[in-house]
Order: structure tokens, then C-alpha cells, then sequence
């Protein structure tokens, strides 16, 4: 903590001198600053493009739609743009600094193609930032989806390098990592498990979400603790203009969002809720045990958003969602809850700075009912608390520093399980809490040189710190316990470091076409124990320790990319080369729930992966959409498994491909299709047997010798909207999909089964998950 | 515990689930030895059988390791098994008149006529643990429990806190075995139990639905609890679930792990029992 606290102090000590350092000007050079919004609600444009026409430069706006721009004195045309918005021009004459801020028009649906089409869409090609992905909700929404419910995570395993892990999973693999190396954040809150009803949902509800975005590599140093990529999602701030309804009624959900000003441009909020109600259906079973069956989950998000004046801009947001099951047996239920406050800040027209606290809860309980021998209850959790403090300065119109700093307290409460009510003869049985610090600290400069070169060189420095009272067990080297070692409360008892450079190399051949280079370090602290495909809520995460190395991973990447047709068109190749240190995976039947010996069950090791990612992304005004195509390879090698062979990792799916496509073919309809191809999973299969007490009994290929069948899925949907009039606020659509059109049975897994009637025979039998599943969605809003 | 936790989790699966049964190609592999079989503390004859791997599909009963030598023994007293038909059967069975000593570990040493896997030798040791002793047994139906109800039958017992337990479970019906079949058994470690007085605590649940395990009024019911050690608990737990790859819950597939020497297949098990009966209400 001390460590922490002078950091902080230096940080702050630092401010007043950038603070001071931006008043003394260089002699003729004054800053444009202010912010940029979306004229129809007041939200952020995060990324929008202030262009300075004379000079062939310009900047971008942040997170929160902050930019600065700083050039020598002069008469310029200033123009603002945002895909999909109306470009503003100003003309300035520019003698001091001056403040605009700029809000944007949608571009509505009537207006010519022409205009929507900014100049400055070539943001893919110009920014110094690869293997990244950002999506708008409304990309989102378009692709037909199970059950009718929209999801972020599906849509995101549809990009180049990621891969589903599952079918119908909210797991995804990101270039050959595990789904636990992404590092998922609402409003900046970890999301330590990010999926609804086994997966099939994800917890985020779109009505309350903004924007997505992906960093698959070159991550930027503001973030770290996870090796493979970054889910930064945001939610929405709610409209300070006027009050906005949207909803929605689907077949398993419904939805609805509430936004409006509280102070008109000062004071907004959000709340957006949504529950499933498949278990209503269950009621109308004629089954008994059927009927009394509870399934089901809900969400709520909220924000509020206080504008206090031009330089300080307060946010408070929350969600809170919970999975419910519940049947004669026994009752479970899961979720998280997550909660931001953030103060935005800007010290100066130069230096703005992010100040966030967060905290995140992720918990689980299953138990049985009370009032027999066998009634139990068992619990885990696992919470964080942190503070962090981001902050930009625009030198000028050449270099942009980043620097922050972060710290994290991490509570895992492994599990406790026990007997309920006095007749249950269970005692209790508590895996210690765990309790860890993670630090960070990280200063980054994006630096033009000349008209082509842009550099990005950064430092992440983190460390992790395992905090009393704890006990460690420790292992001979068979992974045999010996003793154990207790801490006291408040001793640092162990600590790691990371020294993660982050680098990016950006040239521009010209204003269509550029070659990108990153290399990037991340370290990783917290893991999943999970040792099977899908996961499950039970699955617990555990920290580095004096016996748990942390994983680091390396990433080098190298890109081309190229955009046609006024931009319309933007195409991207990538190939990339990811090696991993100290790598998890677990012994043969290791037992990861409630057990305080977790640690003896690891076994690590090495893993890399390499590949190719080829991107072609439409973005016309009545057609969109994009054709991904990853060849990889993901390996592990780890000396205790597969007799220290390497082996395919769980998600190496050589060829991948996702084709999107949205078309509004008529003003009122639109239809979308997607279709999927991976190779299909590694799998271990059995190839001789053994009888045992009346069982055969498989002996196994070597790990992952074998693959299921080839995955491929067509899903398609058809909307039809509501008529378009001026002044008309009622706007609805109605939204038809289908998953899995052409009904292909893709295998979730393969058992292996002995027949009843002649025991000595035994078959493989497929398990797989959905045939064909049509969905109708009523969505409106007003 | 962790039954239910499975039981809760899969039904929440099966409401979407489907299965088919594929043809698959699979490889072949070298073939090994396997051992099945135990001791107890009973006096009776046992049981060893010993039979080879064989392919994935052979879909034929094992083949049996026939004309073998097979000797039990503690370190001081030699038991020789003998072949149930010689040269054929590949059963090697004790004398009617053994019994196991609680405490002991017995070693079972195999001589082959023919090599397997290059070896003719092979040998297994076990310890034979100790039970606490079972006071009595109920058997209870609970009728809240699915369409028909689940049959419970319940454990009393003093379970010894100075030592980590492991039982086996099996139960008769009208003196016949119900647990006939290495999946059919119940095993159950003392984590959540240890040293506490086992008031009841269900053993074995039987499904109501299924009348051929179903218990009717006047039914004799009789439940063996055996004290077995770490590694057959965690065999039969492993062999319970072999051959099931279900995404949520299982870990990649991996050979179960017995305690066979040289690469041998299988378990040989000693153990001591503790015997209750009832009569059904």
C-alpha cells in the first residue's frame, strides 16, 4: 500500500507541473479544446475526428469526447466527424486558445448518401492502433441472434482471431488464449463472468450499452492483468435533451430502458432492466417437477451523469444481474454487480484526466432446501475494490501523453459450504479467503514524425502483492503437500512484477492505405480455475501466489491496411505471433471446487500461437457488414500433461470464418444474415478399452488428438419498421430470426456410451445443443 | 454434495440438449494388462479377473488373461488363487475360507505365460482400511423429490474424526445385490462429516420411477458400508464418470488411474465392511 500511496502522491505532485508547463506556450502556437456530442442526446462521441483541413492534421476525441488540438496562429476550417453524423465545419481565426465544443447530427436515414460518408473515416488506416475492433450497438443489433436476444459477445466472436469456445457460449478465445486472458470492463469494472443461463446470454444488455471495443493485441498500457485482450464496453449516458423510452418484447426476454435529463444538459440518467421468462413456459408443463422449476435471470444497469461545468463531468454507474434456478432439489443462483464513479476532469485545455473508483462483485450460492440431513449451502465470492487515474496530455499536435496509475484489492472468498438448519449433518468446510493488491503504474507518448511515421512507445509497470492473512500450502515436487504456512493479517507475504513495454509502429503510405507493427507485453494475475470447454458459474478464480507464477505473454504483430472507395470499404491483414509464459492447466481429474490444496492441481507451462487475419468490412448507407477469415494455431506444452508433448489448446481452430451482411433493401425492411465455419474442436478420444466391474472403460488417444466435426451455422433475420414521419416520437420494428437456418446438428460434444440391452457394446453418442430456433422480437421506442 | 451440484446443473441443460449416435473412426492402441478385483474382511472367496485392452468398438467381452499365477499375500502368510477353469476362465478365485486383517496391506503378484505389453510380471498392493461401525439404517421414500419420489436409504453412524474416511456403498435387496455393476456404487468421502454422528445422512438415493430398483412395503433392504482407501475412492469415482465429456463440468478426458504396476489397467482393492438391514414400511 505504501508503495502506492507515494506513487499517487507523485503523480499528484506531477499535475500542477504539467499544469504550469501548458500556460507557457510555445510562442505562436495556441490549443483548440473542447468536446464533441451527439446532438440528438447529448451522449460522448468517443473517437470522432477534429480534421484541421490546412494542415492536414488534426486529433480524435477521447472516451469521453474531450479533444485538443494544438497549432501555430492562423485562419483554418476545423472540421468535425463521426461515422454515421453529419461533418460540421468551422472556420476559426486563431490568435488565442479557444474552446468549441461541437455537438453532432445523426445523419437521419433520408438524407443523401453522400454527406454520412465523412472524410475521415479512415480512422482504421491513419490511427496508430492495430488488432483492435470498435462496434456500435447498432452493428450489433443488426445480426440476427438466438432466441432474438442481441448480444455483444456473440457479435464479437464473429471478428478475425476470436473464436467461440463453446457452441452458444459467452466464452471466447482471443488469438489462441484462454477465455479467462480477456479482460472483460463495464464502465471500466471487471466482469469476472460475463455469461447468463450457462452462457448461452451474455450479461450485457444493449439497451443500456454504447459502444464495444476489442483490443486483441497492441493493448494500450492504461490497461493490464489480463495476457490476451481487452472487452472495453460502455454504457450509455442517458440523453440530457429529452426523455427517451426503449423496449423490447421477445420470446424469452423482455426489455426496458428509461432515459432523460434530470437538469436539461447538466443532469442525465439511464436505467435499463431486463428479465428472462423462459420458467413461465415450465409452469404450463404438465410435469409436476417440471412446473416448479425456476429459470431465470435479469439485469439491471444505471448511470447518472452530472455535466458540473466545461471542466468537470462526474459519472455513477451500476449494474446489477442475477441468474435464478430453483427445483425441488435444490437452488442456485449467480451474478455480478459492478459500480463506477468516475470524475472527469480537465486541469487545462491540454491536460484531462479520468479519476475512477471501482468495485465489482462476483458471487454464487447452491444449495439444497432446508430441514432434512442433507440440506447444505455453499457460497463463494469474490470481490474487488479499486482506485485508478488516467491522464492525457496533448503536448501538441505531434505527441500525446498517457500516463496513470492503478491499484486494485482483490477479496476471494474460494468457497464455504456447509450444513443449513439444525437437522443437516454436513459440518462446514471454508477454503481460506484470499486477499491481493494489483498495482499499476504507466506513461505512454504517441509521437507523429514527419507525415508518415507515427510512433507509440509505452511502460507498464505492475505489481502484485499477496496480502494477510492467508495460508499456503506447500508441495513436494510430486505436488504432494507438506505443510502448510500462515500469514498474518497485513503482511505482504509475497509480491510480483511486471515490466510491460507496449510499443506500435504506424506508416502511411497515404491516406488509404498504411502498415502497422506492435509489440506488447501483459502480465496476468488472476486466473480461472476451469478445466472444462463451456465453464460454468461454479468456476472460481484464484490469484498468483508463492506457488502460482503469473502468466506473461509476448505479442508481436505486423498488419497492412487499406481502404477503398471513399472508405467505404476498408480491408486489414494481420499476422501475429503470441508466446506465453507459465501457462495453466490442470492435472488429470483435478479437483478445482472446494479445495483448499487448489495449487497442488496446477500444472504450467508454455503456449504459443500464430496466425493470420484477413478483414473485408463494408460500410455502405443501405449495405454493411464483413467477411473475417483467421488462420491459426494454438498450442500448450506442459511438462506433467500429455506426457510433456505439446498438444492443441482447447480452442485451436485452424480456419475460421464469419460472413456478416445487413441490408436494407426497402426504407422499412432490412434483412441480415451471418454465416459461421470453424474447424471443429480438438477433442481426446478413446481408443482402446479396458472392462472394469462390469464397465468398459475408455483408455485415451493422446490430449487432443482427435477434432469433432466441422461447426458451420447460417442464421438469418428480416426487420420491418415502423413508418418514418416528422415529429412522429413512436418509432417501433418488429424482428424476425432464425438461428442455425439450415438445421445442422454442430456437435457441443461426443460421449461415449455403454448400450443397455448388451453391455459389451458401446457407441458414441453427439450431443448438440440447437436445430433450428426461430424467434420474433417487437422492439420500440419513443 | 457433488452429485447434486452435477444433477442441478445438467437439468438445467437437458430443457435444450439433443443427442444422436455418430460413427466415429478411431485409432488403434497397443494392448494392456487389466486387474479387477478385492478383498474384504469377510471370510468368503474373492474374485481377481484378469482380461486385456482391447480396441475401442470390439463390442465383445474383454479377453481373458487365462493360466496365470496368481498369489496374494501380506508379507508373512502366501494365499495362491486359483483359476475358477483352468487355462480358460481368467477368474482366479481365494480359498472359501480367507478373510482380510484391517490394517494390513496385501499385495497381489501376477506371473503371465505370455507377455503383455512385453511384461509377464505385474502387482497391485492395497491397505486394508478400517469402518466406522454402522449403528442402523432407514429407509425413507421423499415424495417431494421428482414426479414418483426418491427412495433414501439413510446412514447412522459415529464417523471418526482422527483419520480422512473414504466408503463404499452398496445395498441389497431381499438378499439381492442391487449394486451389481462398478456405477451402481456409492462413494462417499468424510469432508463434510468429519468426526461428527452420521444422523441419517442418505447414502444411496434410488428413483421411485424405476421399478426394477424401486422398494414396495415389506422389502428387506440391507446396506454394506466398506472403508476403502484414497486411491479406489478416486477410481471409482473416475470410472464412474469415464466416457462422459460434457463442456460444463468435465476436465479434458484422462485414463482412469489404478493401482496396477507397469502400465496395467485397473484396481485391486482391499477393504472392511460394516453391515445394516431394515424392512421397509
Amino acid at each position: 500500500m505504501k508503495f502506492l500511496v507515494t506513487l499517487l502522491l507523485g503523480c499528484l505532485c506531477f499535475l500542477p507541473t504539467l499544469s504550469a508547463a501548458t500556460d507557457s506556450e510555445l510562442p505562436g502556437k495556441w490549443t483548440i479544446s473542447g468536446s464533441i456530442r451527439d446532438f440528438s442526446n447529448g451522449e460522448d462521441l468517443t473517437g470522432a475526428t477534429v480534421y484541421v483541413t490546412e494542415l492536414n492534421t488534426g486529433a480524435v476525441s477521447d472516451f469521453y469526447g474531450n479533444y485538443s488540438v494544438t497549432i501555430p496562429e492562423g485562419h483554418y476550417t476545423i472540421q468535425y466527424s463521426f461515422v454515421g453524423f453529419e461533418t460540421v465545419q468551422r472556420k476559426v481565426h486563431l490568435d488565442k486558445n479557444l474552446v468549441i465544443h461541437i455537438e453532432l447530427n445523426p445523419a437521419s436515414e433520408t438524407l443523401k448518401e453522400v454527406e454520412i460518408t465523412s472524410e475521415q473515416a479512415n480512422k482504421n488506416v491513419v490511427r496508430p492502433e492495430m488488432s483492435t475492433f470498435k462496434m456500435d450497438i447498432k452493428t450489433i443489433k443488426s445480426i440476427p441472434s438466438l432466441m432474438g436476444e442481441v448480444d455483444i459477445i456473440k457479435a464479437i466472436q464473429l471478428l478475425p482471431g476470436v473464436q467461440a469456445v463453446s457452441e452458444g457460449g459467452s466464452g471466447f478465445s482471443v488469438r489462441g488464449g484462454a477465455p479467462d486472458q480477456n479482460l472483460i470492463l463495464l464502465d471500466e469494472s471487471t466482469v469476472y463472468n460475463a455469461s447468463h443461463l450457462m452462457g448461452f446470454f451474455s450479461v450485457f444488455n444493449n439497451d443500456a450499452i454504447k459502444d464495444v471495443k476489442l483490443y486483441k493485441g497492441d493493448i494500450p498500457p492504461m490497461y493490464g492483468g489480463r495476457l490476451s485482450s481487452v472487452l472495453d464496453v460502455r454504457m450509455k449516458e442517458g440523453n440530457s435533451k429529452r426523455f427517451e423510452v426503449n423496449g423490447g418484447i421477445g420470446i424469452i426476454a423482455s426489455r426496458l430502458t428509461v432515459e432523460g435529463p434530470i437538469w436539461k444538459d447538466r443532469i442525465s440518467f439511464i436505467v435499463s432492466g431486463r428479465r428472462t421468462y423462459a420458467d413461465l413456459f415450465l409452469a404450463l408443463s404438465s410435469e409436476k417437477a417440471l412446473r416448479d422449476n425456476k429459470l431465470y435471470f435479469y439485469d439491471l444497469n444505471a448511470k447518472v451523469n452530472y455535466r458540473i461545468n466545461d471542466n468537470n463531468h462526474l459519472f455513477i454507474s451500476g449494474y446489477f444481474g442475477r441468474d435464478v434456478f430453483k427445483n425441488d432439489f435444490a437452488k442456485m443462483s449467480w451474478g455480478n454487480s459492478t459500480g463506477t464513479i468516475r470524475w472527469n476532469h480537465l486541469f487545462n485545455k491540454k491536460l484531462f484526466a479520468n479519476f475512477t473508483f471501482v468495485y465489482s462483485d462476483y458471487r454464487y450460492m447452491l444449495g439444497t432446501p432446508e430441514g432434512t440431513t442433507s440440506s447444505f449451502e455453499w457460497n463463494s465470492n469474490l470481490r474487488d475494490a479499486g482506485l485508478k487515474g488516467d491522464l492525457s496530455y496533448y503536448i501538441n499536435t505531434n505527441n500525446t501523453l498517457h500516463f496513470g496509475i492503478s491499484g486494485i484489492y482483490h477479496m476471494i472468498n474460494p468457497g464455504v459450504a456447509g450444513g443449513t438448519g439444525s437437522e443437516s449433518a454436513y459440518t462446514e468446510v471454508k477454503v481460506p479467503d484470499n486477499f491481493s493488491l494489483e498495482s499499476g503504474v504507466y506513461v505512454s507518448n504517441e509521437q507523429k514524425v514527419g507525415e508518415h511515421w507515427t510512433f507509440k512507445y509505452g511502460l507498464r509497470f505492475s505489481m502484485f502483492q499477496n496480502i494477510g492473512p492467508g495460508t499456503i500450502y506447500n508441495f513436494d515436487s510430486l505436488y504432494n503437500p507438506i505443510d502448510s504456512t500462515v500469514y498474518p493479517a497485513g503482511d505482504f507475504y509475497n509480491t510480483y512484477y511486471g515490466i510491460e513495454p507496449r510499443i506500435g509502429i504506424l506508416y502511411t503510405f497515404n491516406e488509404s492505405s498504411s502498415m502497422k507493427a506492435s509489440y506488447s507485453r501483459t502480465n496476468q494475475y488472476l486466473q480461472l480455475a476451469q478445466n472444462s470447454t463451456a465453464g460454468t458459474p461454479l468456476d472460481i478464480w484464484f490469484s498468483a501466489s508463492p506457488n502460482v507464477k503469473p502468466q506473461v505473454a509476448d505479442q508481436g504483430a505486423l498488419g497492412y491496411f487499406r481502404n477503398f472507395r471513399r472508405n467505404t470499404i476498408e480491408t486489414s491483414v494481420e499476422v501475429y505471433y503470441k508466446q506465453m509464459n507459465h501457462v495453466i492447466d490442470f492435472k488429470d481429474f483435478a479437483q478445482l471446487l472446494l479445495n483448499e490444496k487448489l495449487e497442488g492441481e496446477i500444472r504450467e507451462g508454455k503456449g504459443w500461437s500464430y496466425g493470420a487475419e484477413f478483414l473485408f468490412r463494408l460500410n455502405e448507407k443501405k449495405f454493411g457488414g464483413w467477411v473475417s477469415y483467421t488462420l491459426s494455431k494454438s498450442m500448450r506444452k506442459i511438462p506433467e500433461i500429455n506426457n510433456g508433448d505439446p498438444y492443441p489448446a482447447p480452442y485451436d481452430k485452424p480456419h475460421n470464418v464469419a460472413i456478416v451482411a445487413n441490408y436494407r433493401f426497402l426504407p422499412r425492411w432490412s434483412v441480415s444474415a451471418n454465416w459461421v465455419y470453424a474447424t471443429g474442436n480438438p477433442v481426446t478420444f478413446p481408443t482402446g478399452r479396458a472392462e472394469i466391474g462390469g464397465k468398459v472403460i475408455p483408455i485415451y488417444s493422446n490430449r487432443n488428438a482427435y477434432r469433432y466435426q466441422d461447426y458451420h451455422r447460417l442464421d438469418m433475420s428480416v426487420t420491418f419498421y415502423s413508418k418514418e414521419k416528422e415529429g412522429k416520437r413512436f418509432k417501433w420494428d418488429i424482428n424476425a430470426s432464425v438461428y442455425n437456418v439450415y438445421n445442422r446438428h454442430n456437435t457441443w460434444s461426443i460421449n461415449f456410451v455403454q448400450d443397455n440391452e448388451n453391455p459389451n457394446v458401446t457407441y458414441a453418442e453427439k450431443i448438440y445443443l440447437f436445430g433450428i430456433v426461430p424467434s420474433v422480437t417487437f422492439n420500440f421506442h419513443f | 454434495m457433488k452429485r447434486i451440484t452435477l444433477y442441478t446443473l445438467l437439468l438445467a441443460l437437458i430443457t435444450f440438449a439433443c443427442t444422436e449416435r455418430v460413427d466415429l473412426n478411431l485409432d488403434e492402441t497397443y494392448t494392456r494388462m487389466v486387474v479387477d478385483g478385492g478383498i474384504s474382511n469377510d471370510t468368503g472367496s474373492y474374485q481377481i479377473t484378469l482380461t486385456k485392452t482391447a480396441d475401442y468398438f470390439y463390442n465383445e467381452p474383454a479377453p481373458r488373461v487365462a493360466g496365470a499365477t496368481v498369489n496374494l499375500t501380506n508379507g508373512t502368510d502366501n494365499y495362491l488363487l486359483h483359476e475358477t477353469e483352468p487355462g480358460i476362465s481368467g477368474i482366479y478365485e481365494t480359498d472359501a475360507t480367507f478373510f482380510g486383517i484391517i490394517g494390513e496391506t496385501y499385495t497381489l503378484d501376477i506371473d503371465l505365460n505370455e507377455p503383455i505389453d512385453n511384461l509377464t510380471t505385474y502387482y497391485s498392493s492395497c491397505q486394508m482400511m478400517n469402518v466406522a461401525r454402522l449403528d442402523s439404517i432407514q429407509v425413507v421414500l421423499e415424495t417431494d423429490w421428482g414426479p414418483k419420489g426418491i427412495w433414501q436409504i439413510r446412514v447412522f453412524a459415529q464417523e471418526p474424526g482422527d483419520e480422512t474416511n473414504y466408503y463404499m456403498f452398496h445395498y441389497y435387496r431381499n438378499d439381492t445385490l442391487m449394486t451389481d455393476s462398478i456405477w451402481k456404487v456409492a462413494v462417499s468421502d468424510d469432508k463434510y462429516i468429519n468426526g461428527s454422528y452420521i444422523n441419517g445422512l442418505a447414502a444411496i438415493y434410488i428413483n421411485n420411477e424405476n421399478p426394477w430398483e424401486a422398494f414396495n412395503p415389506g422389502d428387506k433392504v440391507t446396506l454394506k458400508m466398506s472403508g476403502i482407501t484414497k486411491e479406489y475412492y478416486d477410481f471409482i469415482t473416475q470410472v464412474q464418470l469415464s466416457g462422459f465429456n460434457i463442456p460444463f463440468f468435465t476436465g479434458p478426458p484422462a485414463n482412469v488411474q489404478g493401482n496396477i504396476s507397469n502400465g496395467g489397467i485397473g484396481f485391486f482393492s482391499a477393504y472392511s465392511n460394516t453391515w445394516g438391514s431394515t424392512v421397509v414400511k
